[in-house]
C-alpha cells in the first residue's frame, strides 16, 4: 500500500517517488499546497476506491498522516 | 486512466509537444483547479502545445478584463454559486431582489463579452439546473433565473460571433449526475464538479480547439461491405443487403458540409457502381462522393493514393471498416489516419457515427464547403486528363487558368480565416486568424489582405490563395494557397501579383519567412524558388528577403489576371 501511496504522491507533486518518506510534508514539498492537497485527496481515494471523511480531508497534511488513514480505512 | 496518471503523463507530454503555443484561460465563480491539467492532457495529446491560466475564485468579470489577449476563454459561471446557497435560497428572495439580481447578472455577461471582445474563442457553460433540480416536478425560482439568463445568452451569439455556447448537461447527463459532481467537495470547497466530468467536458469541446488550431480532419472514407450495408455484395447478392440508412442519411450530411465522402473497398468496381446508381434504398451516392478505389488492391496503397490525388494529407483522413484486419493493417501502416471499426452491436454504429462526425468540426460552413465535392471531382477529372499529356506547361496552358485578385474585401472575411485555420500544406508561415482578427487587419492601414479566386474551363475554385502583407514591418505575414489548386503555377503568379502591389507601395525590400510544421515540407524551398535570399536558418525555419528591384517576373502569361477591386 506504501508503495501504492507513494506512486499517486510522486505524480501529484511531480518529483521522484523514492523521495518521500515518513517525514515529507508541505514543509519539504514545495508544491504541496492547499489545492494540491485537494488533487492529492482526490488521486488517492480514486486509487483506493475509499472516501476520506471531512476531518481526514483536512487533517491530512503529511506522507505518515495520510498512512494512517488509508490503514484505518482497513485497506 | 487514473487522475494522477493523467498528471504524471500531461507533465510529461509539457516537455515533448512543442510548436506554436495555444493559450486558454479558464474562469470561474466555483473551484475548478482540477480542469486544468485534465484540458492540458487533452489538447496535449492531440499536440497542441497549449498553456492554460487559470482565474480567481468567483472573479470571472476582472479576469475577462486580465486574459483578454490569450488564444480562449472557457467560462464555469455556475448558478448555484451566484451567491452562496442559491440554488436552495432562490425560492425565498422577493420579486424586485429577483429581478435586481437577473439584470446584475445581465450586466456582467455584459461587460465579460465586451471584455472578451476581441478574444479568438470564447466558450461559456450554459447556466444549468439539473444538479440540483433533477427530482423537481414544476419549475422554481432557480429554473426561471437559469432559463432567462440562457436566453440572454443566445440573444447575444448574433452580435458576438466569437461565443460559444456549451450545453454542459449534455456531458453530465452523459455521464449521469452523480459521477459528474461530487457535492461533498462542492459543500466542502465549492469544487463542484469530478474528475470524471472534466475528462467528458474536455472529450466534449475538443473539436473547437482542434478545429481552431487547424487539425479538424477533411476525409471520411468508407469500406463497402458491412460497414455501408449489411451483408457481403459479392457472396450475399445485390437483393440480400441491408443498407445502414442511419449512417448513410448522417454522411450525406457531412458532405454537404464540405466533407470530402470516399469509398475504398475490396470488390468488383462495376458491382459497387451498380448498387450506387440502381440500388433503391441506397442513401449515398455518387453524387456526394468524391473518390472511389473499388479494387482488389491493398487499403494502405488506396488510400495513399486518395490522398495524393486529393492532396491532402493522411492525418486529415477517417476510415470505418468493418473487419479488424483491415483496420489492424492501417493503424500498423498508416497511424497517422484515424480508424473506426462498425461496432458488433448494429444499433450502436449511429451513436458511433455522430461521434466521428465530431472529427470534423466546422465552426463557419462557407459557399467553399458546400460547392467543395464539386470542386474536387473536378480536380479528378483534371488529373484523368493530366496524365496522357506529358508536359504539364502544355497541359496548364489548355486550363484557361484566372485569378480574381481581391484586395480588403470585408465579405470574405469569414472565408479568409477559414483558409488560415485549415490550410496546412501550401502555408509559409501556418498563423492561424480568427474572423475577427482577419477584420482587424483588413480595416488596418498598414496590412494588405489579399485573396485571390481561381478558376479554369473545368469551373470556379472559389476563394482559395491569401497573402497578408505587413508594411509596417515590411514582411510577408502570411501566405498560403489551398491545396485544392496546388501544381498550376498559381503560387507564382500570385507572387508577381504581390510584388507588383509593393512596387506600386513604394516599398524596396521585404522580408519574409519559412516556419517549419509537420505538415508544409514542400514550400520549404518556395521563397527560394521565387528568387527571394535567405537571410538566415534555424530549426528548419527560414528567414528570407527579396529587394524588389532583383525580382524577376515568372512569364506564365497563361494565367489571367482579373482585378475585382
Amino acid at each position: 500500500m506504501k508503495d501504492r501511496i507513494k506512486k499517486v504522491m510522486a505524480n501529484i507533486f511531480g518529483i521522484d517517488g523514492n523521495l518521500i518518506n515518513n517525514n515529507s510534508s508541505p514543509d519539504n514539498i514545495d508544491n504541496w499546497d492547499s489545492l494540491k492537497h485537494m488533487s492529492l485527496i482526490v488521486a488517492l481515494e480514486e486509487e483506493f476506491e475509499t472516501e476520506f471523511s471531512d476531518d481526514e480531508i483536512f487533517n491530512t497534511m503529511s506522507y505518515s498522516l495520510i498512512v494512517d488513514a488509508l490503514e484505518t480505512n482497513k485497506l | 486512466m487514473k487522475y494522477s496518471e493523467i498528471i504524471k503523463d500531461n507533465y510529461v507530454l509539457g516537455k515533448k509537444v512543442k510548436g506554436r503555443e495555444y493559450k486558454i484561460a479558464i474562469l470561474s465563480n466555483i473551484m475548478v483547479h482540477q480542469s486544468k491539467e485534465i484540458c492540458e492532457y487533452f489538447l496535449r495529446k492531440q499536440s497542441v502545445n497549449i498553456k492554460i491560466f487559470l482565474g480567481e475564485y468567483d472573479n470571472i468579470v476582472q479576469d475577462s478584463a486580465k486574459y483578454q489577449d490569450l488564444n480562449a476563454v472557457i467560462i464555469f459561471w455556475e448558478a448555484c454559486n451566484f451567491f452562496d446557497g442559491f440554488q436552495y435560497k432562490a425560492d425565498e428572495i422577493s420579486n424586485v431582489k429577483f429581478e435586481a439580481l437577473v439584470n446584475k447578472i445581465k450586466a456582467e455577461i455584459d461587460l465579460v463579452l465586451s471584455n472578451l471582445n476581441s478574444t479568438s474563442l470564447v466558450l461559456i457553460n450554459k447556466f444549468s439546473t439539473l444538479v440540483f433540480n433533477r427530482y423537481q416536478v414544476s419549475n422554481n425560482r432557480f429554473n426561471n433565473i437559469v432559463d432567462l439568463l440562457n436566453q440572454y445568452l443566445e440573444s447575444n451569439t448574433n452580435a458576438y460571433t466569437n461565443l460559444n455556447l456549451i450545453d454542459v448537461d449534455r456531458v453530465i447527463s452523459n455521464l449521469s449526475i452523480d459521477f459528474s459532481v461530487d457535492l461533498r467537495y462542492y459543500y466542502l470547497s465549492k469544487t463542484l464538479y469530478s474528475i470524471d466530468f472534466y475528462k467528458g467536458y474536455f472529450e466534449h469541446i475538443k473539436p473547437i480547439f482542434l478545429s481552431a488550431t487547424g487539425r479538424a480532419k477533411k476525409a471520411l472514407i468508407f469500406d463497402c461491405d458491412n460497414t455501408l450495408w449489411k451483408g457481403v455484395l459479392g457472396e450475399d447478392g445485390f437483393d440480400n443487403i441491408n443498407m445502414f440508412q442511419e449512417v448513410q442519411h448522417l454522411a450525406v450530411t457531412l458532405a454537404k458540409k464540405g466533407v470530402i465522402v470516399g469509398l475504398c473497398s475490396k470488390n468488383n468496381a462495376k458491382d459497387i457502381d451498380n448498387v450506387l446508381e440502381n440500388h433503391p434504398d441506397m442513401i449515398l451516392k455518387d453524387d456526394s462522393i468524391v473518390i472511389k478505389r473499388i479494387n482488389w488492391d491493398d487499403k494502405v496503397s488506396n488510400l495513399k493514393s486518395i490522398a495524393q490525388d486529393l492532396n491532402i494529407g493522411l492525418d486529415s483522413f477517417v476510415f470505418i471498416d468493418d473487419s479488424s484486419f483491415e483496420i489492424g493493417l492501417i493503424q500498423k501502416d498508416l497511424p497517422e489516419v484515424s480508424v473506426f471499426q462498425v461496432p458488433i452491436k448494429e444499433y450502436e454504429y449511429g451513436l458511433l457515427f455522430r461521434k466521428v462526425s465530431n472529427l470534423f468540426y466546422n465552426p463557419s460552413q462557407t459557399e467553399e464547403d458546400v460547392a467543395k465535392i464539386g470542386f474536387y471531382k473536378k480536380q479528378l477529372k483534371r488529373l484523368e486528363c493530366k496524365n496522357p499529356m506529358g508536359n504539364i506547361e502544355d497541359y496548364l496552358k489548355t486550363l484557361g487558368l484566372k485569378i480574381n485578385l481581391y484586395i480588403d474585401d470585408l465579405s470574405q472575411i469569414s472565408r479568409i480565416s477559414q483558409m488560415t485555420q485549415k490550410t496546412n500544406q501550401f502555408n509559409l508561415t501556418t498563423k492561424r486568424y480568427t474572423e475577427n482578427e482577419i477584420k482587424k487587419l483588413i480595416n488596418n492601414e498598414s496590412k494588405i489582405v489579399i485573396s485571390i479566386g481561381v478558376s479554369d474551363k473545368y469551373g470556379d475554385h472559389g476563394i482559395t490563395g491569401l497573402a497578408i502583407l505587413d508594411l509596417e514591418e515590411l514582411k510577408i505575414d502570411t501566405f498560403l494557397l489551398s491545396c485544392r489548386i496546388i501544381g498550376r503555377n498559381i503560387e507564382y503568379k500570385f507572387m508577381n501579383i504581390i510584388v507588383k502591389l509593393l512596387r506600386n507601395s513604394g516599398v524596396q525590400k521585404i522580408d519574409s519567412q519559412y516556419n517549419k510544421t509537420m505538415k508544409n515540407q514542400q514550400v520549404s524551398d518556395y521563397y527560394s524558388k521565387c528568387g527571394f535570399s535567405l537571410v538566415c536558418e534555424s530549426n528548419g525555419n527560414i528567414e528570407y528577403c527579396l529587394v524588389i528591384n532583383n525580382y524577376k517576373n515568372k512569364e506564365l502569361e497563361y494565367i489571367r489576371v482579373i482585378d475585382e477591386r
